[in-house]
C-alpha cells in the first residue's frame, strides 16, 4: 500500500453517505435498465433514498411559504433535484415492472427461491397480475379444454412452457476491480479481465461478478 | 406503467447520466450551501471556483450566476492531439483517463459519472466516458465560456466521425461467444451502437445454438444406428473454423 491507495481511502472514507447512495442507485438503475433478467431489490438502499426524499418533500413544502427571492431559488435547485431522484427511482421501478410483467411466471417461480428478488409491493404486484391472467385464460378458453390439458407450466416434451428472459444475450460491462479470467460457457473463449475494461460478453458469462459488485453493467 | 423500452440506456437517459458529471464553476453570486439528497453543496463564494454537478452548473449557468470552466481535453490544442492519435491508430478508441487508485475491498468503487473526469484538474490527454455529451451540453449552454468554441465543435465532430467509423469496422471481431473489448468506448456510443452490436452477437448466437443442437442431435442419432460419423460431420468442423 503506498501513499497514493493511502489517500484514496481517506477520500473514499470522506464521501458522505447520501453521494455513496446516489452512486449505487445510479448504478441499480442502469444494471436494471441494461440486464436482460431482473436483478435483486436493494432494499436497505431504496429505504434510505426514500427516506430521505420523504423528508425533502417535506422541508419543501414548509418552505414554499417562503416569499424571499433568495429562498426561492434555492427551493428552485432543491425541487430539481428531487425531480432528478424521483425520475431515477421511477425509471428503476418501471423497468422492474416491464420485466416481472413479460416473465411473470418465470419470476414467480424464482421469487419463492429467492425471496429478495422482489420488494413486498412487487411480490404483491405479481401476485395479482398472474391470479388476474390466469383467471382471464380460464374464463376466455381454459375451462373448455379437458382438464389433463389446462397446466400452463407443463415441460414434457423437453420444451418448458415457462418462458424465461434471454440470460444469453450480450451486454457491456466495465470491470471495477481486476478480475482475472473470464470464460464463457459453451465455446472456447477465455480472456483476461483488468479494472477499467470494457466488454461486450453474454450476460451469462458475467452475472456472477455483476452482482457481487466486481463489475458494473453499462 | 411498465417501461416500453428495449434493454439499454436511450441518449436521453446517456445525457440525464452525464450531468451528474462534476464540472468546475466560478460563480458571480453568493449561494449559501444546501443540502442536497445527493449529498451537501458547500456554499459558493464569488470568484472561488467550486465543482459542482453539471445540471446545477447548467441551471446557474442560464440565470448568470455563474461561469463553466470547461475541462482540460476540451481545448482545441488536447482535441487536436486526441484527434491525431485517434486517425493514426486503426485499432481501438484512444485510451480513456488513468483510473484513481484502487479503493479497499469493502468500498464502493467509483465510475463514470462520478469519477472527477470533467473538472478544471481533469487530465488533458484522454477522453472521459461522457466526453460526447458533456462537450455538446456544455457548447450549447456555455459556448461564451470557451475561448474557441467553434473549433472545439468542428474537433468534436470529427473524433466523433473517426470513432463511430470505428465502432462499425468493430463488427468484423464480433463472434458469437462475445468477448469483444473496448476499453475507452464513450457513453453515447455505447448507447448508439448496443441494438447493432448486441443484435450481431445475439443473432450470431443463434445461429451457432441452431448448428450445435443439429451436430448433436446427429451424434446421437449415429449412436443409436450404430455406423460412425459420415464426411457430413467433418463438413461442419470446417466450417466451424
Amino acid at each position: 500500500m503506498d501513499i497514493d491507495d493511502i489517500l484514496a481511502e481517506v477520500d473514499a472514507q470522506s464521501i458522505p453517505q447520501e453521494t455513496k447512495d446516489l452512486q449505487e442507485l445510479t448504478r441499480a438503475w442502469i444494471a436494471e435498465r441494461v440486464a436482460p433478467e431482473l436483478l435483486k431489490w436493494p432494499s436497505a438502499l431504496m429505504d434510505r433514498v426514500l427516506e430521505r426524499i420523504r423528508q425533502q418533500i417535506e422541508s419543501v413544502e414548509e418552505q414554499t411559504g417562503n416569499l424571499d427571492p433568495k429562498a426561492n431559488f434555492t427551493l428552485i435547485i432543491i425541487q430539481t433535484e428531487l425531480e432528478r431522484f424521483k425520475f431515477l427511482i421511477r425509471s428503476f421501478l418501471r423497468a422492474r415492472l416491464s420485466k416481472i410483467d413479460a416473465h411473470a411466471a418465470h419470476y414467480a417461480a424464482r421469487a419463492t427461491s429467492t425471496p429478495s428478488l422482489l420488494s413486498s409491493s412487487e411480490t404483491q404486484y405479481l401476485r395479482s397480475h398472474t391470479a388476474l391472467l390466469s383467471a382471464h385464460y380460464a374464463a376466455s378458453f381454459l375451462g373448455t379444454f379437458p382438464a389433463s390439458l389446462r397446466g400452463l407450466e407443463d415441460s414434457t416434451g423437453g420444451v418448458r412452457m415457462v418462458d424465461g428472459p434471454d440470460e444469453d444475450g450480450a451486454v457491456f460491462v466495465r470491470a471495477l476491480r481486476d478480475v482475472g479470467s473470464v470464460g464463457v460457457e459453451g465455446t472456447e473463449r477465455r480472456f483476461e479481465v483488468r479494472r477499467g475494461d470494457v466488454w461486450v460478453v453474454r450476460w451469462s458469462a458475467v452475472r456472477g461478478w455483476v452482482e457481487m459488485g466486481d463489475m458494473e453493467v453499462i | 406503467m411498465a417501461l416500453p423500452l428495449p434493454p439499454g440506456l436511450t441518449p436521453p437517459e446517456v445525457a440525464f447520466l452525464c450531468e451528474m458529471e462534476l464540472v468546475t464553476v466560478i460563480p458571480r453570486q453568493r449561494l449559501e450551501g444546501l443540502a442536497l439528497l445527493g449529498g451537501p453543496i458547500a456554499a459558493l463564494n464569488p470568484p472561488h471556483r467550486t465543482s459542482l454537478p453539471l445540471w446545477l452548473a447548467l441551471l446557474l449557468k442560464r440565470q448568470r450566476r455563474a461561469n463553466i470552466l470547461p475541462p482540460p481535453w476540451l481545448s482545441p490544442h488536447s482535441l487536436t492531439a486526441i484527434l491525431d492519435h485517434e486517425t493514426e491508430n486503426e485499432e481501438g478508441f484512444s485510451p480513456p483517463p488513468r483510473l484513481p487508485p484502487q479503493p479497499s475491498n469493502n468500498t464502493l468503487p467509483i465510475s463514470p459519472p462520478f469519477l472527477p473526469s470533467s473538472t478544471a484538474e481533469a487530465a488533458p490527454d484522454a477522453l472521459p466516458y461522457h466526453w460526447l455529451e458533456l462537450g455538446e451540453m456544455l457548447l450549447g449552454a456555455a459556448s461564451d465560456d470557451f475561448e474557441d468554441p467553434d473549433n472545439v465543435r468542428k474537433l468534436l465532430r470529427g473524433l466523433r466521425e473517426v470513432r463511430m467509423a470505428k465502432l462499425r469496422k468493430g463488427v468484423d471481431v464480433l463472434d458469437a461467444g462475445g468477448g469483444v473489448q473496448m476499453n475507452g468506448v464513450g457513453g453515447m456510443e455505447v448507447s448508439e451502437g448496443r441494438a447493432f452490436i448486441g443484435g450481431v452477437v445475439d443473432g450470431l448466437r443463434k445461429i451457432a445454438a441452431s448448428r450445435e443442437q443439429q451436430r448433436r442431435d446427429k451424434e446421437r442419432e449415429e449412436r443409436e444406428n450404430g455406423y460412425p460419423g459420415t464426411g457430413d460431420y467433418e463438413d461442419d468442423e470446417m466450417d466451424m473454423q
